[in-house]
């Protein structure tokens, strides 16, 4: 059993008189049998409230974070093109026909040597970590950021290796003292290195000697060079760049 | 009788089985009258959507209706090539006036003395405009008009009555929008602002403005006498209906897809909304959202405190406005 109950309120309001007249307007045509009031049928009043929307700032509001990451994405290169980097995608690229052809020789001698060693699968599964971090192209970890800081920088800045020369022959009993000794007279020293193996400490057989001037240098090589000491002859030269040594 | 409880609630008017071509309200306001695709013209009491009547007696579609100045007479304009003069009070025919084609567009003229409509251009016949005096009681029934004004060109889809019954305002299929002189019959004016066809139009309260919505999705606002073209309100779909607001600078535009495309889209992307826009800085600012298909035609309660809309579902529906509309003050 459904109940149903309804709640009406009779209100009189104040009405021009053709108003009023028309109100008491017998009904005719299809509602002709209709009762007084409205028919439920086709007069159907909404439950839910439908109040307007007003929109007007709320709207400019909402739209603009809305369009925001559009106008990023503008900005950022989302199509890079493999030939020459633009903007547009790779066939559409207006130097496919000219560029295309050389980088495509490029790239397979490349992959020929990488082939046999079975190490691409390796680089490639590398090569991702490293672009994620540098956001660009593959750096080798000797170049990158924080490995480069090491060792090497800061020994060839700080001293300058134009005035180091290389002693060879040298005989197992050498100190560093010996050196010393041998060398002062050309003039003054700024560091002398002697090769020693790590367990019995004895000297591999070559030193480095870094003189304050060139000329000194010079000097110590045309005397020392072919000086017999100990029981073996010196061999003295210029000491080459340690990067290609 | 009525429920005040569901003042502010929307009232639906399900009187007809079909689509609502037009709706309008009479001078006072307490009757709603309702135009559909199918053959019955209601006229309802807009205070608690109870239906006084329906006119029966048309055999097709009813394009247009129309009542006049004292809400004694109704006349409807139909596709079953017919334009039918009705007693306000007993829903009885008075007149039947049979043209060739469809009639499109029908109104009374301010005095209710003259009435006139306009015809479809189909099957050979001409798109015309009749003018009938309803005072002679020989015109009326003969159905010899007493003024003809042949249209040359793009038909009319939408026409009333200018002020002092001097000219009839006409929107074309083309877009333009002409005056046609009533005693001569002479194209007085003519503006071409829209790119597609007329919906509707209508006047301001005091007639010195005229609202047009056309199919190109904007509604635009003329100074009535002249046909200057002052402002535009521009939507995203083809605009049916845009009316005036008697008591606030504000205009309320209607519209939606067209019918046949109606069917594959939802109601949330529909835009079946009723838009409210103000005046003069043509900027939206409100909606009312409620009907499941486009908004056919619009019409203000003449004191503006509430608002009809009729839709391609069938449903009128009446919306009292809520003290927020009232409240609402546009910011400089």
């Amino acid at each position: 059993m459904v109940k149903i109950v309804k709640t009406y309120k009779v209100e009189k309001r104040r009405a021009a008189k053709t108003i009023a007249r028309r109100k008491n307007w017998r009904k005719f045509g299809a509602a002709e049998n209709d009762p007084p009031g409205p028919n439920p049928a086709n007069t159907i009043v909404q439950v839910e409230e439908i109040n307007i929307q007003i929109i007007l700032n709320k709207e400019n509001k909402n739209q603009e974070p809305e369009e925001d990451p559009l106008a990023k994405l503008k900005t950022q290169k989302l199509v890079s093109c493999r030939i020459c980097k633009g903007d547009h995608w790779t066939t559409k690229c207006p130097y496919k026909d000219t560029l295309g052809p050389i980088q495509e020789t490029l790239e397979t001698d490349k992959k020929k040597p990488e082939e046999p060693s079975g190490g691409a699968p390796v680089q490639a599964a590398a090569a991702p970590v490293a672009t994620n971090k540098q956001g660009g192209k593959y750096v080798p970890p000797s170049m990158r950021d924080g490995a480069a800081k090491g060792r090497g920088e800061t020994m060839k800045s700080s001293r300058d290796e134009s005035a180091t020369i290389r002693v060879t022959n040298l005989s197992e009993d050498t100190r560093e003292s010996d050196l010393q000794e041998l060398f002062r007279p050309f003039g003054p020293i700024q560091r002398i290195y002697l090769a020693k193996d790590k367990n019995t400490g004895q000297s591999k057989g070559f030193a480095f000697i870094n003189f304050h001037r060139r000329e000194d240098a010079a000097r110590a090589i045309a005397g020392v060079s072919g000086f017999g000491y100990d029981h073996l002859i010196l061999n003295v030269e210029w000491a080459k760049p340690s990067g290609t040594a | 009788m009525c429920d005040l409880n569901e003042i502010l609630k929307p009232i639906l008017l399900h009187g007809h089985e079909r689509a609502i071509t037009q709706i309008k309200y009479n001078r006072e306001g307490d009757l709603i009258f309702s135009a559909a695709k199918d053959n019955q013209p209601n006229v309802w009491y807009s205070l608690n959507g109870e239906r006084l009547g329906s006119f029966k007696g048309h055999n097709g579609a009813v394009w247009c209706i129309d009542v006049n100045w004292d809400t004694t007479k109704v006349l409807t304009g139909s596709a079953d090539n017919s334009c039918k003069l009705w007693d306000c009070e007993t829903g009885k025919n008075l007149n039947t006036l049979d043209v060739k084609n469809a009639v499109r567009t029908c109104g009374f003229s301010y005095s209710g003395n003259l009435i006139m409509y306009s015809t479809d251009k189909t099957m050979g016949h001409p798109c015309e405009i009749h003018i009938f005096d309803v005072g002679d009681p020989g015109q009326m029934k003969s159905g010899e008009p007493c003024m003809i004004i042949p249209v040359a060109g793009p038909k009319i889809t939408s026409a009333i009555w200018g002020p002092y019954e001097e000219y009839i305002i006409a929107g074309l299929e083309s877009g333009e929008i002409c005056h046609f002189d009533t005693k001569t019959g002479e194209k007085l004016n003519a503006v071409k602002e829209h790119s597609k066809q007329i919906n509707d139009l209508q006047l301001s309260l005091d007639f010195s403005m005229l609202m047009s919505a056309s199919k190109d999705t904007t509604a635009k606002l003329y100074d009535t006498t002249t046909l200057k073209h002052m402002k535009t309100y521009k939507t995203e779909r083809p605009v049916n209906s845009a009316a005036l607001s008697p008591l606030q600078e504000h205009v309320v535009l209607g519209g939606g897809q067209e019918a046949m495309e109606v069917t594959t889209t939802s109601t949330r992307v529909g835009k079946f909304d009723a838009r409210f826009y103000h005046l003069i800085f043509e900027e939206e600012f409100g909606r009312v959202k409620g009907h499941f298909g486009p908004i056919n035609s619009l019409a203000f309660h003449p004191d503006g405190k509430s608002y009809s809309s009729g839709g391609e579902d069938g449903y009128v529906r009446v919306h009292y406005f809520d003290p927020e509309y009232f409240d609402f003050r546009f910011e400089f």
